[in-house]
């Protein structure tokens, strides 16, 4: 599904992805691990568009796309989600998910001025993509929450409308930074939960996460990252044993 | 649905005080009047300065072309002559003229009413305002924040110069400017039905997946462009349509005053705009015409601030709302229990307003403080302490970006909203599977 083909990326003299490899097939799970500075978040950033590469390509579902700008990425069918919460916050639950169906299921300036009975339909279809994806979290953003604005709902629950908002692009990848950043023990292991049933509806999941125990949950494939390299990928348990990992993430011993 | 109830609301309440109490052609009429044109204008700068979040101050810009527009295309045949118009030159005097294209179009029927041709003059001016917009709009929407302001401002002092210069002057007459401007599209009725058009499509755009996507750039940009929003198209054509409809404010404006130049159209026109957008609410359509009211009502009638008034009764007024400002904050708070006794701030407040006060009572006795002062100026410090105000103390304004609504002013949809909340939360059956699952957990 996803193929990204030795790409290469340089900030002045900073080589935050050197010659990177990685597959994606359809209905998969995989997790990227890797210290702080390894360039995972770099990495989400030249799938979705906001980087492009120097070299090398990266193709989705066979078509090119690392030379789009993210919104036209959006379109070809991959979401993310930010590691710092990105939520249109003086929005309300529902607006925020509606926006994300704006560009497949919107209707542009003129046929909203002119309201015409296409424009009616199609607002009615958004509604019901955005409810059906805040569905995906059960009662929790139901109800009288969909048009509480944002700022008051509690970390997880902004986490969910995010998750939600890139379910509802109509994106078949979604790429999940650090889902349960700032996420209690019970919050996390629902992320994992949810992880699950986003594959079950269909969806391909690529994930950054620090929290092993939702990676080893969750992950049919764990990549781990260092120094911009693809240092491993393989199954949760071969790579933890790894000596290569072990290094990366506690240092070499002296002995 | 709430939302297009209390609008309506709103007009038919404009509409009966318009109809009832206001006698054509006085002082109350034009305040009508312009606060109907004004309202056009400060809908549009809202699209763009609340809706969008993008900083605009060129708007002046834009309403100086659809004014121009429909000055020389509406101008009558009499005041086309040359010794009325000396620097216009003779092609624009001859065949810039609607009557003379609907007439080569052979439409001859619609030329005979002046209210046909100025509906068509004012969607002429909005169009190349509009096209103006699309000029300025795709390099400059490129820009951000400030820069962005200082470039938009920059167009504003751009075409609010560019009629004087020699070879644009042969069409806009230069410092001269236009007179003799028919008065029909400057009338409250005419402005009215303009307004209530131009509320459907702002509130239209709002209420709309289009108008979400707006204010999905004005929250954050790059979370907007990652969930699909293109981000020029949008901002382009929103910049458009706001452009549109402040060239037809523009032309009304022109019609209204029956006679332009370049001054009519400085930056203090953004300014007023500016105020009533941000006083009212930024992204709210009630909100902006709220605003444009307040702003043109104390402009209009603000003339007895700037009077000529004794020296003597200024420095009372001055004592007394001193003593206002001390003593309404505490009795205030000794309503509601708050407080007893007077702060240091308040006694010394007391002490200077009422040394101030019994000066101005007491020196035209003694012979003192009997010349008269003006105060020039006064309108327009009053409204910039408004907007000062509303940053300081309520920077989302009057409104937010909400809707006026009746519910509003009783509070009940906060206690609604509380309800709702309540009963959800204490609905057991929609949190039985996940404490069941919490349950198993434990085991």
């Amino acid at each position: 599904m996803l193929e990204i083909r030795k790409v290469s990326k340089a900030f002045g003299g900073l080589q935050a992805i050197k010659g990177l490899e990685l597959k994606l097939a359809e209905g998969e799970i995989v997790s990227v691990i890797g210290p702080n500075g390894a360039g995972k978040t770099t990495l989400l950033n030249l799938i979705t568009g906001v980087y492009h590469p120097d070299t090398g390509a990266i193709f989705f579902q066979g078509q090119r796309i690392d030379k789009l700008a993210p919104d036209q990425i959006v379109a070809r069918g991959i979401a993310r989600t930010f590691q710092n919460l990105r939520l249109f916050t003086q929005m309300t639950v529902m607006e925020n998910v509606l926006v994300a169906t704006h560009q497949s299921h919107g209707s542009g300036l003129t046929a909203s001025i002119v309201a015409s009975p296409g424009h009616r339909k199609r607002e009615q279809g958004q509604r019901q993509i955005a409810l059906e994806k805040l569905a995906f979290f059960g009662p929790r953003l139901q109800g009288y929450r969909l048009e509480q604005p944002v700022y008051v709902l509690s970390y997880a629950n902004r986490r969910r409308v995010e998750m939600a908002r890139a379910m509802a692009t109509g994106a078949k990848l979604l790429i999940l930074d650090e889902p349960s950043a700032g996420m209690n023990p019970s919050e996390t292991l629902e992320i994992g939960d949810v992880v699950l049933k986003m594959r079950q509806a269909g969806y391909t999941v690529l994930m950054i996460e620090h929290k092993m125990n939702l990676v080893q949950k969750v992950s049919d494939r764990v990549v781990v990252m260092d120094h911009g390299e693809k240092l491993l990928e393989g199954d949760y348990d071969t790579v933890v044993r790894d000596p290569q990992v072990i290094e990366a993430y506690l240092g070499k011993s002296d002995a | 649905m709430k939302n297009w109830a209390s609008a309506g609301t709103i007009a038919l309440a404009w509409l009966l005080l318009f109809f009832v109490i206001v006698p054509a052609g006085g002082t109350l009429s034009s305040a009508l009047a312009l606060i109907f044109i004004w309202g056009v204008a400060a809908l549009s700068l809202g699209l763009v300065n609340g809706q969008l979040g993008i900083l605009s101050l060129g708007h002046h810009g834009f309403m100086l072309i659809g004014g121009y527009v429909t000055a020389l295309l509406m101008l009558p045949a009499a005041e086309r002559a040359p010794e009325r118009t000396r620097l216009l030159g003779d092609w624009a005097r001859e065949y810039l003229d609607l009557t003379v294209w609907l007439q080569s179009l052979g439409l001859t029927g619609l030329a005979e009413s002046i209210y046909l041709k100025f509906a068509i003059a004012l969607l002429l001016a909005g169009l190349v305002s509009a096209l103006f917009g699309v000029l300025v709009g795709l390099p400059a929407l490129r820009l951000r924040g400030d820069y962005l302001a200082i470039v938009t401002l920059a167009f504003g002092e751009v075409m609010h110069l560019l009629p004087v210069a020699p070879e644009v002057a042969r069409f806009t007459n230069g410092a001269l400017g236009v007179k003799g401007i028919p008065p029909q599209a400057g009338a409250p009725i005419f402005a009215f039905i303009v307004l209530l058009l131009a509320i459907l499509v702002f509130s239209r755009i709002k209420f709309s997946s289009y108008g979400r996507a707006l204010a999905a750039i004005r929250e954050d940009e790059i979370a907007a462009q990652a969930m699909g929003v293109h981000l020029a198209s949008h901002k382009v054509s929103a910049f458009v349509i706001s452009a549109f409809f402040a060239g037809v404010a523009g032309g009304m404006y022109a019609s209204f005053l029956q006679s332009i130049d370049p001054q009519t159209f400085s930056f203090f026109l953004t300014f007023y705009l500016l105020v009533a957008v941000s006083v009212g609410g930024l992204g709210s359509i009630t909100g902006a015409l709220l605003g444009t009211a307040l702003v043109v009502l104390v402009r209009n009638y603000g003339g007895l601030l700037e009077a000529p008034y004794p020296q003597a009764s200024m420095v009372l007024t001055l004592g007394l709302l001193l003593l206002l400002w001390a003593l309404i904050p505490f009795l205030f708070n000794r309503i509601r229990g708050q407080t007893r006794h007077l702060t240091g701030s308040q006694i010394g407040l007391l002490v200077i307003g009422g040394l101030l006060s019994l000066v101005g009572i007491l020196a035209p006795q003694l012979g003192y403080l009997s010349q008269t002062e003006q105060l020039f100026g006064l309108r327009r410090i009053l409204l910039a302490l408004a907007l000062i105000l509303v940053m300081l103390y309520r920077r989302e304004g009057l409104l937010g970006t909400r809707e006026f609504s009746w519910n509003l002013l009783r509070r009940r949809r906060v206690e609604d909203a509380d309800r709702l909340q309540d009963a959800w939360l204490r609905n057991p059956e929609l949190f039985k599977e996940e404490k069941g699952a919490r349950d198993k957990e434990g085991e």
